[in-house]
């Protein structure tokens, strides 16, 4: 994934659609972070998981209050 | 270097006061804090009027608590009365100070412990070394040139270096766990949901977890004792019994089953990683190997919900001042608000996968023996470091081993190996291994901890200076 992946072109992108100014100076570290971002992207979608996989964070509606 | 449980009982027998123990510690933090930077706040006011309170109450003739006079200083992004909570950053000099003591401050404080201040870490806990750019880098006490590791590294450098028998610090990553085995002390993790977080400044709330640092088990589980209970301001607690540690120190580890990963926790650091398992594991008389299915995933999916949660919670900041961001973070925070939603949800859909696959262990294990951290504390500023024949960067792999397991919330308890030298780490500088159970199984790490400890297998080495 990470080869195919132009991280500047993609942070300018995804800055604007929200309301991030990105100052030019910043842009090679964030590249650099969104690259390496991209490479654990792709180990996790390297996992064989199913539809029946829900993700981790399950909300509740509503908590007894500690005794 | 008194420790906690000898204090308390000293000042409760009246043969200290819980004054005189605070005016040698600040002494002693005036006298050496020059060298480990550990503390960003004194509160010696403070400090003064709660050593006074347990004082007036032995006099009285009241329980003055179980951590009657003890010093203890947190990392400071917990909140305490009067003072902005940092967090390690420029930023929050801007923030009105707390209006109250953070939730498990205030438990220490009805314990009787006495807080001395705030600590040094990694801005906004986004660090495993303490290099921060705006308070200076946290000084390890065993070599005064080596990171004290972080993002806890305050809290680590002034328990290891006797300025504080106690302290606290966070982990979401590996925060607690890192510093603890790079500065030689016991560090608790516990499972996500047992300690409230309330009042404390998160980064990345669906792994933050708060615990204790201490120079030996009984201090440890001393602390963890005082520091349990239900708070309905933290959303993410799990309101369950307290489930005191204590009283099961000396219960031996006969009938546990205990096994060394493999894996990902062979691999990935240097040889004093592994000859830190192996000294334990010698000990314990362990044969058994498992492999913790999956963890190169489990801490690939930890780094992007902790990147995107982390750049979403400073998304304000972000926008206005970038430029006052530690430049060890910023970029970490810009990509993080930046992240695909896809890439999201498949972490956390992982995650959950991962969970369950790890707990299937725990049918057949009780405790899993992995190396705390990949090598003992690089120097400060190092950028790089070679392993497995591979040049990488030394600070995100601080996390390699800590990082899968924070992931799904396993408690931990780090123990440092009692005798580095002997067991040939660079230097003799300290390393710890990290004791890992089932969710809510504190009190097996605790036995077994205790059962090492007694056995001479982990101790805190003491730095050569103090």
């Amino acid at each position: 994934m990470s080869h195919e992946f132009d991280a500047e072109a993609y942070a300018k992108t995804a800055a604007a659609a929200v309301g991030l100014p990105l100052d030019p100076r910043h842009l090679p570290g964030i590249a650099f972070n969104l690259k390496l971002a991209a490479r654990m992207a792709a180990m996790v979608e390297g996992m064989p998981i199913t539809p029946a996989d829900e993700a981790a964070p399950v909300f509740v509606a509503g908590r007894e209050p500690p005794r | 270097m008194i420790g906690a449980a000898a204090t308390a009982a000293a000042i409760r027998a009246g043969t200290r006061t819980a004054a005189s123990v605070t005016e040698q510690a600040l002494a002693d933090i005036a006298a050496h804090d020059g060298d480990f930077n550990a503390f960003t706040e004194v509160s010696a006011a403070r400090a003064r009027a709660e050593a006074a309170a347990v004082d007036a109450a032995i006099a009285a003739g009241r329980d003055p608590g179980p951590l009657a006079g003890v010093p203890y200083a947190v990392k400071n992004l917990f909140d305490l009365q009067g003072l902005a909570t940092l967090a390690g950053s420029k930023i929050e000099r801007d923030a009105p100070p707390a209006a109250r003591d953070a939730f498990l401050v205030r438990r220490l404080h009805s314990a009787g412990a006495v807080c001395l201040g705030a600590l040094n870490m990694d801005e906004y806990a986004y660090g495993f070394t303490t290099e921060n750019s705006h308070y200076g880098p946290a000084h390890n006490p065993h070599d005064l040139s080596r990171m004290a590791g972080g993002s806890s590294g305050g809290s680590a450098a002034a328990v290891a270096g006797g300025l504080v028998p106690l302290s606290l610090g966070s982990d979401t990553n590996g925060s607690i766990r890192v510093p603890s085995s790079l500065c030689g002390i016991f560090g608790l993790k516990p499972t996500y949901g047992r300690l409230s977080r309330s009042g404390s400044y998160l980064f990345a709330a669906s792994f933050d977890h708060l615990g204790p640092f201490a120079r030996d088990v009984a201090d440890l589980a001393l602390a963890y004792d005082a520091l349990q209970g239900a708070d309905a301001e933290d959303p993410a607690q799990q309101w369950r019994a307290f489930e005191p540690v204590q009283a099961a120190l000396g219960a031996g580890v006969a009938g546990l089953r205990i096994a060394v990963a493999g894996g990902h926790f062979a691999r990935n650091g240097h040889a004093e990683a592994f000859a830190a398992v192996e000294v334990t594991a010698r000990a314990l008389a362990v044969t058994r190997h498992v492999e913790i299915p999956e963890a190169a995933r489990g801490r690939a999916a930890a780094f992007l919900i902790t990147m995107a949660e982390g750049g979403n919670l400073h998304m304000p900041d972000l926008r206005k001042r970038p430029d006052d961001f530690d430049i060890a973070t910023r970029d970490r925070f810009l990509a993080g608000a930046l992240l695909p939603a896809h890439w999201l949800q498949q972490a956390q859909r992982v995650r959950a996968a991962y969970r369950a696959a790890v707990l299937r262990l725990f049918d057949d294990v009780d405790v899993i023996i992995t190396p705390a951290t990949p090598y003992v504390a690089p120097p400060i500023g190092q950028d790089m470091i070679e392993v497995d024949g591979e040049r990488i960067p030394v600070r995100p792999n601080l996390g390699v081993y800590t990082q899968p397991i924070s992931c799904i919330g396993l408690p931990v308890i780090a123990a440092p190996i009692a005798d580095p030298a002997a067991i040939g780490t660079p230097g003799g500088l300290p390393i710890g291994v990290q004791l890992i159970a089932a969710p809510w199984r504190e009190q097996t790490l605790f036995r077994v901890a205790a059962a090492l400890e007694r056995a001479g297998i982990v101790a805190s080495p003491k730095p050569a200076r103090r």
